[in-house]
């Protein structure tokens, strides 16, 4: 029971996160019309995921292993980008937010706001592939009923809606140059996460190299520190269980496995040792700047 | 990035998706393809059978224990993941179907996703190989014609090389070395799929002393021949601690047992890719060519000089490497430049072109290269610069190529 509840949870965290706060961004700058289209990307991606979830399952054609990982990893990365542009973009335009720019950056705003909804479709699209094939596999097994399974692994998913609505009403209270910061970090913070397991993705298919290929033959010592058992960085499930509720929140959130491979946490610390301290100073600079238009 | 780029790339990331997912596809188990039945527990992992037949598998895994459990199916190296499934839920059930090619694989359990996974045991799928297009078939037989006249006109080169390394001529044997090699050389990576040849072929010392294989061949014959060389590479530190008792000077007894048994095994691989039985895949193809280049760089390769540590000659095994490489290249490009690889196709042609002109600066077979000895540092770094020029799109072919 507990563990369907927590596959539903892991799996909706982080697409109800970075939703809650892109909700937060466009309840915050007084646009429902933006805010509609989030919806609508996140509505289509749950579609499509349900839609996708059936077809492979009653279809007459499945997904090979390589591909939902190749789509699943493809995805993360692609979600990165745009989340990492968008905050960059934000940055830039709530230097005029707190001036007479409203008007500019309601223009601006996302344009007409679909920009923010492609990211709502792909950060739900990405979970939602894996998480229909699931919920579908559960709905047909037999032994324990299948629709307890099932409602089981839905309240999972609920609670990370419930986790991400908190999330919007919390920011809603901050006033707009510490949301535009404390919010971006936040995005960044998630972001390096869903970068982390793309590429474990990736690498699971065999696509990149990491744990599970061996190295090429007559590679040298620093090529081979990436293959096979060496692809480790570290190995801690003894530690904290990866089916327990800690692993699930850090997962989650912090996008943290108890088993990570170097070229994971590789990517997902250059990732945060350069753009956060970047946003950071731009964001502590757009703050003196506008101090200094106003006096 | 504007707003209309984001869009642009939203679009891109779906057209990428669905190609993915068409190329992606596998057929879901038809009533007739074989269901197997995995019973997953928190300490155990029991598969219904331990074989299948090449095509699509349907393992349909239950999980009877108590924590959240994964199902792996892996390569013969236990690292590959070929086809996994993840989240079976306690008291569920969920299919994981694969096509896969006869060979050897493990399957495995990861109950609580913990660990290298429990119940690790072998799975054997024999049978045919997963249906190819006749395109596909008509480059893989070309390329097998390729190696049979390889080792077809690799038998009369080594059989020139012995006669006269047993007749006393050791000045002409000397000079027939590398010739003979070439032919070898080009084909090293199929000749190394006949495990048991290879070794007594074209082992070197290190190699047959660490195995604990007596040591013959191309090299033991190279040692003989260069026995000074060889003394004095040995007595260096780094080599001093290999035994020395066989560098003496053969007899002509003994000269003739090496030789003979040289030409036996050259005329064993010539049977044995000349019998009916032999096949290759197009992965074989691209990843012997990848394979090639790997041989030039490796530690104990020509690059190094490693290859050849007596004679010197490893710029005739070092272009015969580029030159098997490109052949197996070749023989591939047009299912490449098919599956929209022509710029990698391009590439691969300028860096082949470039390392076979650098290398053709050293001499020719006919005329003779320069011995390896007189590539100073800076000269073998800029043979190890195209190189890896090469090798680089190298290593994406047989993505390109096969077709997943």
């Amino acid at each position: 029971m507990i563990a369907t509840l927590l596959i539903g949870l892991r799996e909706g965290l982080e697409a109800a996160l970075v939703v809650g706060v892109l909700l937060a961004y466009v309840g915050k700058l007084g646009r429902p019309d933006a805010a509609r289209k989030i919806w609508l990307g996140v509505a289509a991606a749950i579609l499509l995921s349900l839609g996708l979830g059936a077809l492979l399952t009653y279809g007459a054609y499945g997904l090979s292993f390589t591909a939902q990982e190749a789509i699943g990893g493809s995805l993360s990365i692609l979600a990165v980008a745009m989340v990492t542009w968008m905050v960059f973009w934000m940055l830039k335009m709530s230097r005029g937010i707190s001036g007479e720019l409203r008007g500019q950056v309601d223009r601006a705003l996302v344009g007409s706001g679909w920009g923010v909804a492609a990211i709502g479709f792909i950060s739900v699209a990405r979970e939602g592939i894996e998480t229909a094939l699931f919920i579908w596999a559960t709905t047909r097994a037999s032994g324990t009923a299948p629709l307890v399974g099932f409602l089981t692994a839905i309240s999972g998913i609920l609670i990370a809606v419930a986790i991400g609505w908190a999330l919007y009403r919390g920011l809603l209270r901050v006033n707009l140059t510490v949301f535009f910061r404390w919010t971006g970090v936040l995005l960044i913070i998630f972001a390096a996460g869903v970068l982390a397991y793309g590429i474990h993705d990736l690498q699971e298919a065999g696509f990149l190299p990491g744990p599970f290929i061996a190295a090429p033959e007559g590679a040298g010592p620093i090529a081979t520190a990436w293959f096979g058992e060496a692809g480790w960085a570290f190995r801690i499930p003894h530690i904290v269980a990866p089916d327990g509720v800690l692993a699930v929140l850090l997962k989650g959130t912090l996008g943290f496995s108890p088993e990570m491979t170097k070229l994971e946490v590789l990517a997902w610390a250059s990732y945060l040792i350069i753009t956060l301290p970047l946003f950071l100073v731009r964001s502590y600079g757009a703050q003196r700047a506008s101090r200094k238009e106003r006096k | 990035m504007t707003h209309q780029k984001l869009k642009g790339s939203a679009t891109l990331a779906a057209i990428g998706a669905a190609t993915l997912l068409l190329a992606g596809c596998v057929p879901n188990a038809a009533p007739s393809a074989q269901s197997i039945a995995v019973s997953a527990v928190d300490d155990g992992c029991e598969v219904a059978e331990t074989a299948g037949t090449s095509g699509t598998i349907t393992f349909t895994v239950q999980n009877d224990g108590t924590k959240v459990n994964e199902f792996y199916l892996l390569g013969s190296n236990k690292l590959t993941i070929v086809g996994e499934v993840e989240n079976i839920a306690p008291g569920t059930s969920r299919d994981l179907t694969v096509q896969v090619g006869p060979g050897e694989y493990f399957t495995a359990c990861k109950p609580g996703m913990i660990g290298a996974g429990v119940g690790q045991s072998p799975f054997t799928v024999t049978g045919d190989e997963v249906a190819t297009t006749p395109e596909e078939d008509a480059v893989v037989a070309q390329y097998i014609a390729y190696v049979k006249t390889q080792t077809e006109e690799l038998v009369p080169q080594v059989e020139a090389f012995v006669d006269a390394y047993k007749a006393g001529n050791d000045d002409e044997a000397r000079a027939l070395f590398p010739i003979a090699r070439i032919n070898y050389e080009r084909i090293e990576p199929t000749a190394e799929q006949f495990g048991d040849l290879d070794p007594k072929i074209d082992y070197r010392k290190p190699g047959a002393i660490e195995e604990g294989l007596p040591f013959t061949g191309f090299h033991r014959i190279e040692q003989d021949l260069w026995l000074d060389r060889a003394i004095e590479n040995y007595s260096q530190p780094e080599k001093n601690h290999y035994p020395k008792d066989d560098l003496v000077a053969l007899t002509p007894d003994e000269r003739a047992e090496i030789g003979d048994q040289l030409v036996a095994d050259i005329s064993e691989l010539n049977e044995k890719v000349k019998s009916p039985d032999f096949s290759l895949t197009l992965a074989d193809i691209t990843e012997g060519a990848k394979g090639l280049l790997d041989e030039v760089a490796a530690p104990d390769g020509k690059l190094p000089g490693e290859e050849n540590e007596f004679a010197h000659t490893d710029l005739y095994d070092f272009t015969a490497n580029v030159e098997g490489a490109q052949v197996a290249f070749d023989t591939v490009r047009e299912l490449l430049v098919a599956n929209g690889g022509e710029d990698l196709a391009k590439d691969l042609d300028t860096r082949f072109a470039d390392m076979l002109a650098t290398l053709a600066t050293y001499g020719s077979y006919d005329a003779g290269f320069v011995s390896y000895d007189t590539v100073d540092t800076t000269k073998r770094n800029e043979l190890a610069a195209k190189l890896s020029a090469l090798s680089e799109p190298m290593s994406r072919l047989t993505a390109g190529v096969v077709e997943s």
